[in-house]
């Protein structure tokens, strides 16, 4: 799972006003080459949540990221390396997700979180 | 199946629905349409009937059965117990069914489980299926009126029951798009990613196991929001065609193609108890809960304030398919395949008969049904 993916979901758990962004718990981290496209990367910036993409990429181990961002680093190359690494290029290949009011995890095997709810959530 | 009424005007009968009436009743059934049926029946009444005798009951799951007894008398605690454990069965049934059949499945069709799109009244030989499973997914896009400019064609894409990922990577593809998938089995998502990375869509394709019913996005994240032949599965229409609203952007386009019932109409409260046993005995095969009718999407899809909603009965398109398959499970390679998977195939496998007569019998519609969610 990679941090894009990440900053869409969000626990909907019964019960959970903010179930976003959801913690990370890390086994496993694999870093996946992925080609640059800056057209992409200018495009998400606008919809991306940074915080919960700086956090996550933090727990991940890569600490790059600036704190806050705004529109206007976009136009440095470096910052868009960084942004693409993080957002791209780190995958969570093992571990957990983790709903922040329960705590409740769902796994993630193989790369593939599992965000089943069980009955009583629902 | 095991089953007896006592009540003041219940009926029971095997097979089709219940009547549920004033008084006690006490239901034990061991059977699995029975369990589906009558659960689900329960879920139909609260939702579309104003009768209030909906019964209170204790439902105890065990393994694939659902035994329960429903005292009558008011409340909704009758369903919930028995939605949920009923759900959790339908939900192990479905991703077994398809952790179990997926192999098979894309051994002979390839990646894409869904039907093909043809000429009405076309003979097909097998070797055209696979183009005429692309053209479903090209002729659902051009009904929905996607456009293919760049500056207008999707960019964030989910896929609703994604299989193995056929129409992710596609739909990834076309557009140049990222697209996320989800499936209630394990088994398929780890294919569809598998199969991503071997066609160098690794970075453009996500899937997820996840429940259509409670989709793990948060909302508004898709211009595309994409069910194909999925939408059957679901046993809650309405929180199924919720979710589909939910993560649609402003904007975006949700396409729905799915089997339905023929239409009621006006003068009609149900269908015939003819057509439902026919219903009944291809759910059981399918891991299907019940049907509800192309109109009663329309309807939903209203009632959310969706705009141009358009639907379309494709049946005539379809019905070469089965035909086809059926040819494809009598050959060499099909018959080994079937014998070498389980049981829940081979059942799948010996209810294709059924859907023909389905569709022979007009009671059996392939539907597609589009909207575009509003900008603000």
């Amino acid at each position: 799972m990679r941090l894009l993916t990440h900053n869409m979901l969000s626990s909907n758990i019964k019960g959970v006003t903010n179930g976003f962004p959801l913690l990370i718990e890390v086994e496993k981290v694999v870093e996946k080459q992925v080609d640059f496209n800056e057209d992409f990367l200018r495009n998400m910036f606008a919809k991306i949540e940074w915080k919960a993409l700086v956090e996550a990429s933090r727990t991940m181990g890569y600490t790059e990221l600036p704190e806050n961002s705004e529109s206007s680093m976009l136009n440095s190359d470096e910052f868009l390396r960084k942004f693409h690494h993080a957002l791209l290029e780190l995958h969570l290949e093992e571990g957990a997700l983790v709903c922040p009011e329960t705590g409740r995890k769902f796994p993630v095997n193989k790369g593939i979180p599992n965000m089943l709810l069980h009955e009583d959530e629902v | 199946m095991v089953g007896s009424c006592i009540g003041v005007s219940s009926t029971c009968s095997f097979g089709t629905t219940l009547q549920w009436g004033p008084g006690l009743h006490t239901f034990i059934s061991r059977g699995h349409i029975i369990d589906r049926n009558a659960s689900v029946q329960v879920l139909n009444r609260t939702d579309n009937n104003s009768r209030k005798d909906i019964g209170i009951g204790i439902g105890i799951g065990i393994g694939k059965r659902v035994y329960f007894t429903a005292v009558s008398g008011g409340g909704r605690k009758m369903q919930t117990v028995v939605n949920a454990a009923a759900v959790e069965t339908l939900q192990k049934g479905i991703a077994e069914f398809y952790d179990e059949s997926s192999g098979i499945w894309e051994n002979i069709w390839g990646d894409h489980m869904h039907h093909g799109f043809y000429e009405p009244d076309s003979s097909v030989s097998l070797s055209d299926h696979r183009s005429a499973q692309i053209r479903m997914i090209e002729e659902a896009l051009r009904f929905a009126s996607i456009s293919d400019d760049p500056m207008q064609k999707p960019r964030q894409i989910v896929d609703v029951g994604c299989g193995i990922g056929g129409s992710s990577r596609y739909l990834a593809r076309k557009y140049e798009a990222r697209c996320q998938g989800i499936t209630l089995s394990p088994v398929q998502a780890q294919r569809a990613q598998a199969l991503a990375a071997s066609q160098g869509l690794d970075d453009k394709v996500s899937f997820q196991v996840a429940d259509a019913l409670n989709q793990p996005f948060e909302d508004g994240q898709f211009n595309l929001v994409w069910s194909m032949e999925s939408g059957e599965h679901m046993p809650d229409k309405t929180k199924f065609v919720n979710e589909l609203a939910r993560v649609a952007a402003p904007g975006g386009t949700i396409i729905i193609v799915t089997w339905c019932h023929r239409d009621l109409s006006p003068s009609e409260e149900s269908l015939s108890p003819e057509e439902k046993e026919l219903l009944n005995k291809i759910c059981d095969a399918f891991f299907l809960p019940a049907w509800c009718s192309t109109a009663d999407y329309v309807k939903l899809l209203e009632s959310l304030s969706l705009q141009d909603i358009k639907a379309a009965d494709w049946s005539e398109n379809v019905a070469p398919f089965w035909p086809a398959v059926i040819k494809s499970a009598l050959t060499w390679k099909g018959i080994t395949s079937l014998l070498r998977s389980g049981w829940k195939t081979i059942k799948g496998a010996l209810a294709m008969p059924l859907m023909i007569e389905g569709y022979n019998k007009g009671l059996i519609k392939f539907a597609i049904i589009t909207c575009r969610k509003p900008v603000s």
